[in-house]
């Protein structure tokens, strides 16, 4: 699918991770130390964020947003919509957006909404937030969350998983701009026959929870988890993000008659550096155009393209058009041509 | 390129301890895992300009059978 929307623009974003640093010396039981150097060159991981067991996705979500509401003094009776994107949500019912606008002290009058999407959740988020938008008066707000807390559905003895991921939250501030020449793109692709490579069998209802879900499986490699983890087809996905998403970010430069030059940044999820600068290399864009900041939080799902983005928060007020890629579970990926040089960006919170 | 060319910057890439030879089975290598595969398909993208797929991966043998999988024509 294809979208164009003119006149809609990203206000303001703030993030915040958990204080609690991950190195990847906790993990030394299951990689020695030469192939923990491997790993640090290829996938680019030195440290992760994971939140302590009472922090939920919707508490970091919670102090990302909260953040955007005080700065901007905004009336709270203008955010009519609240999306919630996340894989790790607060309970199976009630859905979490609908927590979010009583703790955020938000109007009754308002649409809340949850997303479950994965990494490509950004874009998703991002396209949904827009399409409402578009449909609201001059100074009426949507507020975009993305939250995850990835390291509570991990095995911390499967080396497939663990190292991978951490946790934090954004929140995006979108609405109309004064300006209908504003213009933005978006493109998605899914591709649902290989929904089993990144999954959590057990705990939905196609396959309810058991005594069973809770024993731990080994793989022939030794790596262990339950059906209640999240088990990855690292292969698989590696496979599928090397041949996919590239072209699909030069249709989306063809949908909308732009030239790759006229692109200021690429910002990739952040997944596995050895894969962001493969993309790189294969659409030929030189390095400074590709901020990176997996080494420091990990792939982060869908929360990982705004927290780059408040990781380079001073780089982009020159920039006139970013594209973002998002790629992950499902399969699906995604990719969107916006401006955020009016944007305000605030500095990572720590909580 | 040379195919010795080949086998040694393929084995500073992949940083394995022991040399690489024509005939070794790199699966047997105790160093060989995933993240040694993804060296391994970065290097072949950036030396030849050809993706490996994981089907490719999983079927490499041998450093010969990779070189076939390349293209005998790419070495001399």
């Amino acid at each position: 699918m294809f979208q164009k929307f003119n006149g809609v623009a990203i206000e303001h974003i703030s993030s915040c991770v958990p204080l609690r640093r991950i190195e990847n010396s906790f993990f030394k039981s299951l990689l020695n130390e030469k192939e923990t150097k491997m790993f640090e060159k290829t996938v680019g991981i030195l440290e992760r964020r994971w939140a302590d067991v009472n922090v939920t996705a919707s508490d970091l979500g919670y102090h990302a947003a909260i953040e955007i509401l005080n700065k901007n003094n905004i009336a709270k009776k203008s955010i009519k919509s609240v999306i919630f994107l996340s894989q790790t949500s607060d309970f199976k019912i009630p859905f979490t957006s609908n927590i979010l606008q009583n703790r955020l002290g938000l109007g009754r009058e308002i649409l809340c909404l949850d997303i479950n999407a994965g990494c490509a959740g950004f874009i998703q988020g991002l396209s949904t937030a827009y399409s409402i938008a578009n449909t609201l008066k001059k100074d009426e707000k949507v507020v975009l969350i993305v939250a995850e807390t990835l390291s509570k559905i991990l095995s911390n003895a499967d080396r497939s998983t663990t190292m991978l991921f951490g946790d934090g939250a954004s929140a995006i501030l979108i609405s109309k701009t004064e300006n209908e020449t504003d213009e933005s793109f978006f493109n998605f692709y899914s591709d649902g026959g290989k929904s089993d490579a990144i999954m959590i069998p057990d705990g939905g209802f196609r396959n309810v929870v058991t005594e069973d879900s809770f024993k731990t499986i080994s793989d022939e490699k030794n790596n262990t988890k339950s059906r209640l983890q999240l088990a990855m087809d690292g292969p698989s996905v590696f496979d599928f993000t090397l041949r996919e998403i590239y072209p699909s970010i030069l249709e989306l430069l063809e949908y909308c008659q732009h030239d790759l030059s006229e692109v200021d940044k690429f910002l990739f999820h952040q997944s596995n550096k050895f894969i962001i600068k493969q993309i790189a290399a294969k659409l030929s864009i030189s390095e400074d155009k590709v901020p990176i900041n997996i080494q420091d939080y990990g792939n982060t799902s869908g929360v990982s393209i705004p927290l780059l983005i408040s990781s380079f928060r001073n780089d982009f007020s020159k920039t006139s058009k970013i594209i973002c890629s998002g790629y992950g579970s499902g399969l699906n990926w995604g990719n969107c041509i916006i401006d955020i040089s009016k944007t305000k960006i605030e500095r990572i919170k720590e909580i | 390129m040379e195919k010795s060319v080949f086998l040694s910057r393929l084995q500073e890439e992949l940083e394995f301890e022991s040399e690489l030879e024509l005939n070794i089975n790199i699966k047997d290598i105790d160093e060989w895992d995933s993240m040694a595969a993804m060296v391994l398909i970065g290097f072949v993208s950036d030396e030849f300009g050809m993706t490996l797929n994981a089907d490719d991966i999983e079927a490499i043998t041998t450093i010969e059978s990779l070189i076939e999988k390349i293209g005998q024509d790419k070495f001399n």
